[in-house]
């Protein structure tokens, strides 16, 4: 029997005044996976958390936790959740804090306490345990709220773009939780706009865009059923010289272009073969070819549309 | 409920743990004392003399008279000066001008006049001190009677002995149909400083709730406290932690207070000040006053502590939230005020009741009333259970817009947002 998805979204619409942040969304995070909710500023991805979280509530349709039709806050001790705007008491001394924000999800005083302790010790936020959230730097302070969200050991934590203004240091923390809370077998659901941590996060992704979706399912099968041919082509005489091979339509249907570089899709009647052949015949060196399945970036261009990602991203981040 | 419980200890031990609660604890008795003790002081002989000169421009012997009654009791020292009629504007104008010096506090110009018709003129720069005045009067008033006595022929001695008997007006305050151990003065006294705690009370805690709400909107904790509690149990939780914070500090100062007042004997001799304690009677402040000071602080501050949450929902600053609060201010202090306007002129008056009744200003008005008349018992459950109507009302409004206001960032709602909001599912 299969085991049952962590998160389940069925039908799912929500709308604000003006315009559908979410539109029929269905979503389904297995357990134990890291799931990525991709799509550009304005696509519906924090509203989607929300509603997972019973924040807001949507119009139609229906969410399960574990199985479960019971509220985010009821099931509030099994969940870690980071949104995306973070914020701490700041006059509150960085352990009180962190009980109190295990408290109210129903943990115990005591274990709380020594939870909290624990963490920060491996943090390498010991020294700070009774200080005011204040005395802390910017960088210090994220430890905490990423401490919040875990020290409870909840099944499933949901990060809303957790990368977002962390720095090269923290960053590399919270892929290091990313990584070990899979390790663990927790479930995790981020959201985020960054295609590259995306791609080597993931076990599955759902790529969402105004409202909708576009594509879900594991991240090798996107990319391959988006696959198509794709070639990764480096030219040290640089493009120029091989331009008449890549304007050849029968060869190469799209080449996304750099100096030296092409991320190439090639026709349906195209094959790879024959383009290195060219290539050779050209009497270019060819530094790198490579047969490749596209990367996540550029299926979501490709899907989403340059000009459907610049108007999602005009729209005001609120409703994202 | 748990949960709730939570956020209530947070609240509490957040503020109590402060500089802030420690001063202004102490600070409170320590004007609770001046309120107990400079009276006293004043009333050992610290008030100020006055110094008066009688300008006497009578043939009889009144001028002397009214100056030996004048010495008769401090704080009054009078000195006559004889002069005759023509002279009097003259020496008018120079002492006018000795009172501009404070060489003098003012003069009192007597004449045959005064003896006839009563008429008699005081200069001087205590002129608007209604006290001073008042007791002035007296004596001049008992001068006079002693003097038409006199010329009536009654025997000069008998005369002296039955006028210098002071008059001593002793008032009692009728409560529930008995005499109590209060004097009027005592009880209007009570009455004013009731009002005034309340007042000063209701808003400085009503107040702390617009802070607190706009604080977790700003630093945006609140949306990390959302999921995990529901946003009425948030609510909640804040109003009874700084509702306790009040009720705490109220407690620790009425326990203080009755110290002080039952004590004062103690403490005034260890002050110095000995045996004044009989001269100025303080207040006896029943269980029942302070049980209806209690309810209605507790309510009072539940009803304005909601609305002042829900204007801080709908801000997004510190900034934005102190212009929202104004209208709120001013909605509980112009009843306030005239409430107190009326308790003091009329308080049996229909206005005053019609304020002890209704919800917004009864709070503050009906524990003043409950000291300075008898309140009916049907009254005062009446006004309670409004009251009460009237915070359930109002809460649940409250909690309608703080829902939503708190994850709302930007404009502030326009009235039809607003109303979208209360009756959003």
């Amino acid at each position: 029997m299969l085991e049952q998805p962590t998160v389940e979204i069925m039908g799912v619409t929500k709308r604000f005044a003006g315009h559908t942040a979410v539109r029929d969304l269905d979503l389904s995070v297995p357990r134990g996976a890291v799931y990525g909710l991709l799509g550009p500023n304005g696509a519906g991805k924090t509203t989607t958390i929300r509603m997972i979280m019973a924040i807001i509530a949507p119009d139609s349709g229906s969410i399960k936790l574990f199985g479960q039709t019971k509220r985010g806050r009821e099931l509030s001790q099994r969940i870690g959740y980071l949104p995306e705007e973070r914020g701490l008491y700041r006059k509150m001394k960085v352990i009180d804090l962190l009980v109190f924000l295990a408290q109210i999800k129903g943990v115990g005083g005591r274990a709380a306490r020594q939870n909290a302790l624990e963490w920060l010790e491996l943090l390498g936020l010991g020294d700070w345990v009774d200080r005011k959230v204040d005395d802390l730097s910017k960088g210090m302070q994220q430890k905490v709220q990423f401490i919040s969200t875990l020290q409870h050991d909840p099944e499933l934590v949901i990060l809303d773009e957790p990368f977002a203004g962390l720095d090269p240091v923290n960053t590399g923390v919270m892929k290091d939780v990313v990584v070990k809370l899979r390790e663990h077998g927790t479930t995790t659901l981020f959201s985020t706009h960054i295609m590259e941590q995306a791609e080597k996060l993931c076990d599955f992704v759902c790529i969402i865009a105004q409202g909708a979706k576009v594509i879900d399912g594991p991240l090798g099968e996107v990319r391959r059923k988006h696959g198509g041919n794709h070639v990764i082509l480096a030219v040290e005489q640089g493009l120029d010289s091989v331009r008449n091979l890549l304007d050849d339509r029968t060869l190469v249907s799209k080449a996304d272009r750099y100096p030296q570089y092409a991320e190439i899709e090639l026709a349906a009647t195209g094959d790879p073969q024959r383009l290195l052949y060219g290539l050779v015949e050209a009497g270019v060196n060819v530094t790198r070819f490579e047969i490749a399945e596209p990367t996540l970036n550029k299926i979501f261009i490709d899907l989403v549309g340059r000009g459907a990602a610049t108007s999602a991203a005009s729209r005001e981040v609120g409703d994202a | 409920m748990r949960k709730i419980w939570v956020v209530v200890q947070r609240e509490f031990l957040s503020r109590v743990r402060t500089k802030w609660f420690v001063v202004s604890t102490v600070l409170g008795p320590v004007v609770m004392a001046a309120f107990v003790f400079l009276p006293m002081s004043m009333a050992s002989g610290g008030g100020r003399e006055r110094s008066v000169v009688v300008l006497d421009a009578t043939t009889t012997g009144f001028g002397t008279r009214v100056t030996d009654m004048l010495n008769m009791r401090a704080p009054i020292t009078a000195t006559r000066m004889e002069l005759g009629l023509e002279q009097l504007e003259h020496v008018a104008d120079s002492l006018a001008t000795a009172v501009g010096l404070k060489e003098l506090d003012g003069f009192l110009i007597v004449t045959d006049q005064t003896v006839a018709d009563g008429r008699a003129e005081y200069r001087g720069s205590n002129a608007a001190a209604q006290l001073d005045m008042e007791i002035m009067e007296r004596f001049m008033a008992q001068a006079l009677l002693a003097e038409r006595l006199s010329d009536l022929g009654v025997d000069p001695e008998k005369v002296t002995q039955a006028s210098s008997i002071g008059l001593d007006l002793h008032t009692v305050t009728i409560r529930g149909g008995e005499a109590t151990e209060q004097s009027g003065r005592t009880t209007f006294i009570m009455a004013y400083f009731m009002w005034f705690l309340l007042y000063m009370a209701i808003l400085l805690y009503g107040v702390q709730l617009l802070g607190a709400v706009v604080e977790e909107k700003t630093t945006r904790i609140v949306e990390v406290l959302v999921s995990s509690l529901r946003p009425f149990e948030l609510l909640a939780g804040k109003v009874f932690g700084v509702g306790a914070v009040g009720l705490f500090q109220l407690l620790i100062w009425a326990i203080t207070a009755r110290l002080l007042l039952t004590q004062r004997e103690v403490l005034g001799r260890m002050m110095g000040l000995e045996g004044s304690a009989q001269a100025f009677p303080l207040p006896e402040v029943p269980i029942s006053t302070i049980v209806v000071l209690l309810v209605y602080f507790v309510l009072g501050y539940f009803l304005y502590a909601a609305m002042f949450a829900a204007v801080a929902a709908m801000s997004s600053s510190e900034a934005e939230a102190r212009q929202a609060q104004a209208p709120v201010t001013l909605f509980y202090a112009i009843p306030a005020v005239v409430s107190l306007m009326a308790m003091l002129t009329a308080p049996d008056g229909a206005l005053f009741v019609a304020l002890t009744l209704i919800p917004l200003s009864s709070p503050i008005s009906m524990p003043g009333r409950w000291v300075v008349s008898d309140v009916p018992l049907v009254e005062l459950i009446g006004s309670i259970l409004l009251l009460i109507l009237g915070l359930v009302v109002v809460t649940w409004i409250a909690g309608r817009i703080y829902r939503v206001g708190i994850l709302m960032y930007g404009k502030r709602p326009s009235p039809r947002e607003l109303w979208r909001w209360i009756s959003a599912g």
